[in-house]
């Protein structure tokens, strides 16, 4: 592989980054190749020791999209980090989508829990309207306590999410930290 | 040698070569590769988090032998990213080198 070949692979494999942060990637390797030629080595010979352009872009992207979940958490920059990490090949899905599938199901049935604690007075309310026979003081006062119950439900959710979503973070993190893309003897 | 272990390692020997002086890239790479066998460019993207978590900070510098090049310096919360790691390195290195010996006596 010559160097146009070389930079032509590592571009197309950072192509979704921004142009900014692509141009500077394209500028490090370029002189990369420049100061081995001055050294007297082949482009061939500098591609060679490079290793795969194709993983060096994994790599980049991982990186990029990991750091930008933690400057900014949304749903999307999260989404995309976990695809790019993916993308390394080194998240072990066997190992680790049962647990994570396992707590998100336990954060949104927290979360759909507290939502119908809260707005249970206001069926009870419905319920009244629709057939006043049925309607008992005491189920009135046993849905504002479950109303109560169901807020306090819903921040403690709202700090468990929190916590995961760190986690869940970190995890990444440690992920890009220790990739093992690139490296010779894999 | 097992390729997490090196990963981790890298990092480090990035931060102890900046720790003495500035260096351009294909400088880096160069002393770390006559060392340890590694796929010289995944040391990039490991630049590029470094930079971007705040313990390097880069600058251009004119070369006598050609166009100009990027240089990487470390910054003071990379020094102490440094020492922390380094001493991390020293016990967990220590430690290693007491059970080897102990095993080879024992043999």
């Amino acid at each position: 592989m010559n160097k146009e070949q070389f930079l032509k692979s590592l571009d197309e494999g950072i192509k979704r980054l921004p142009e900014e942060e692509r141009e500077d990637i394209i500028r490090d390797f370029h002189e990369h190749f420049q100061i081995g030629l001055e050294e007297g080595k082949t482009e061939e010979e500098i591609a060679q020791s490079l290793g795969s352009p194709k993983q060096i872009a994994k790599e980049l992207v991982a990186t990029y999209h990991v750091e930008k979940v933690s400057e900014k958490t949304t749903i999307s920059n999260i989404l995309r980090a976990t695809w790019a990490v993916i993308g390394l090949g080194f998240f072990n899905l066997t190992i680790v989508l049962g647990p994570f599938l396992g707590l998100v199901g336990l954060v949104v049935a927290g979360w759909l829990t507290g939502f119908s604690f809260v707005v249970s007075p206001v069926f009870v309310l419905l319920n009244a309207v629709i057939e006043p026979a049925t309607f008992h003081l005491l189920q009135m006062f046993l849905s504002i306590a479950l109303c109560g119950f169901g807020l306090l439900l819903v921040i403690g959710m709202y700090y468990v999410t929190r916590a995961f979503i760190k986690l869940f973070i970190r995890y990444l993190h440690y992920n890009v930290n220790l990739v093992k893309g690139g490296m010779k003897d894999e | 040698m097992n390729t997490q272990f090196k990963k981790g390692v890298l990092e480090l020997c990035v931060l102890a070569l900046l720790n003495g002086r500035d260096r351009y890239g294909y400088e880096l790479v160069q002393k770390i590769s006559t060392q340890i066998e590694i796929s010289e460019g995944s040391v990039y993207p490991l630049l590029r988090r470094l930079n971007k978590e705040g313990f390097l900070s880069t600058y251009l510098q004119e070369s006598t032998e050609g166009p100009p090049r990027k240089y990487y310096r470390l910054t003071d919360q990379g020094k102490s990213h440094f020492v922390e790691l380094y001493r991390e390195w020293q016990q967990f290195s220590e430690g290693v080198e007491q059970i080897l010996k102990e095993g080879v006596r024992d043999e």
